[in-house]
């Protein structure tokens, strides 16, 4: 393993146009584990996301993935996302409506590995049971199991880092945990970094390793874990607990 | 020369096939860009692709024989690069189909295309796939029933083009007598059984057209995402 970091970020994104417009500024490093980016809506961590994966141009900056520049615009580099091999799994999922649970699943995959899932790909699909849903359709999926199959879809293309939009925050409490309890297995199982966005301190609480405050208009920094959740933290305004 | 009676049919079916097959990939690749994309020119590719929907025939018509006509620019180079003459021939009749079939094909196919999820779109690169072959394994696959409906509709508007094509193409006998030409020619000279021949046909066509078009359409309920 190299003494790089697995993710450093330090950019400005701006986004919109004239008097819509607002601009993000972010700067952290994760050694390795789960960053968790932390905040209320609005605060710029969904734009942050999608400029790690490439799916946006921050303004200026850089992302560098185990110590290989992704962005620099001083250098002007900027790999285009489909060369970056980082997962992503946004808000609503995201599925394909037109391709059962598998044909998802196998999405990144080369054809001849579409055309006859391989050993890999069936093991994951029992890694995260899926396998009775393999032909399912994915509008008839329950959240819990759509969760699933997103976070199968990013896994078997085997990236180096993945990023996750609020993966639990729509889900009733049962499958939280349980879809909670498969991801932290299969990223630990893979020793895959991952960003976690999510507004609710529990989630990042249970997940994150690394902690990255966001609030709006001001620029987003790691804290302390204790800082971020406001766990056992003196009150800023009285000094109690 | 006396033409058949089912001369002018078969002609304007291969007319509006290669008219067809000539606009059919440029009008869905500007349908992608002005769906997919915000750039500075973007509002003056609108204009200009609505522009054969609000001219009148015999100004495209006529613009066209400026460009493409045996003295104009691109005209000249066609002949004496590679023979190929457009005026008085059905490859003219062909590029002025071509011409007022772009918008409705741009128009009809783009808000299908806009309808597709671009966060899908997003997804797909992140897996590794290049921006065509989203194109084509995202986008298409979703948009197909407006990218069908587009299709369909752009030819029945190549197959019922008349002025432009009288302008550029003419009315040759045996050459570059379509169906709408065809109508005309027998109107002019009272045939009115030959004329009523071509408008049934016509009819028949477009009304297919508009039925299929009609199945093609938004389905009530059917969700996009």
């Amino acid at each position: 393993m190299s003494g790089a970091p697995a993710l450093e970020v330090d950019l400005r994104i701006t986004v919109g146009r004239g008097a819509a417009a607002f601009s993000v500024e972010a700067r952290f490093s994760l050694p390795s584990g789960v960053l968790v980016l932390f905040g209320s809506s609005g605060a710029g961590k969904t734009v942050t996301l999608r400029a790690i994966a490439g799916l946006l141009r921050p303004a200026r900056g850089s992302v560098q993935l185990a110590g290989e520049a992704l962005f620099d615009w001083m250098r002007g580099v900027c790999v285009p996302a489909e060369r970056r091999r980082i997962g992503y799994v946004p808000q609503d999922q995201a599925l394909f409506p037109h391709l059962d649970v598998l044909g998802n699943v196998v999405f990144g995959l080369p054809r001849a590995e579409r055309k006859k899932p391989g050993a890999a790909t069936l093991a994951l699909l029992d890694e995260l049971g899926l396998t009775a849903l393999r032909e399912a359709r994915v509008d008839a999926l329950s959240g819990g199991e759509r969760q699933r199959v997103a976070l199968a879809r990013a896994l078997a293309a085997e990236p180096r880092l993945l990023l996750l939009d609020e993966p639990l925050s729509a889900l009733d409490r049962p499958s939280r945990l349980a879809i909670g309890r498969s991801l932290r297995e299969a990223l630990a199982r893979r020793s895959l970094p991952a960003v976690l966005v999510t507004h609710d301190a529990e989630e990042a609480a249970a997940f994150g390793d690394v902690f990255v405050r966001f609030e709006r208009g001001k620029p987003a920094r790691e804290m302390p874990r204790e800082v971020v959740l406001g766990e056992g933290a003196p009150c800023p305004h009285c000094g109690k607990p | 020369m006396e033409s058949s009676a089912s001369f002018p049919i078969l002609l304007s079916l291969r007319v509006a096939g290669l008219a067809l097959l000539f606009v059919g990939p440029i009008g869905l690749a500007v349908a992608l860009l002005q769906a997919r994309f915000r750039y500075r020119l973007r509002g003056l590719v609108d204009a200009l692709v609505l522009l054969p929907l609000v001219l009148p025939p015999s100004v495209v018509g006529y613009c066209l024989v400026v460009v493409f006509g045996r003295r104009g620019l691109v005209g000249r180079m066609l002949e004496e690069g590679i023979g190929l003459r457009l005026v008085f021939s059905p490859a003219g009749a062909a590029l002025a189909s071509a011409v007022v079939a772009l918008p409705i094909l741009v128009k009809t196919a783009q808000p299908s295309i806009e309808a597709v999820p671009s966060q899908l779109e997003d997804v797909a690169r992140t897996l590794g796939l290049r921006p065509w072959e989203v194109i084509l394994r995202v986008t298409l696959p979703l948009a197909w029933r407006g990218v069908l409906a587009a299709l369909v509709l752009g030819f029945a508007r190549a197959i019922g083009e008349f002025g432009a094509t009288l302008m550029l193409a003419g009315n040759i006998p045996g050459r570059t007598n379509t169906m709408p030409v065809e109508i005309f020619s027998a109107f002019q000279e009272g045939d009115d059984a030959r004329a009523g021949l071509y408008v049934a046909v016509l009819s028949a066509i477009s009304v297919v057209v508009v039925l299929v078009a009609g199945l093609l359409g938004p389905r009530e309920g059917r969700a996009t995402a």
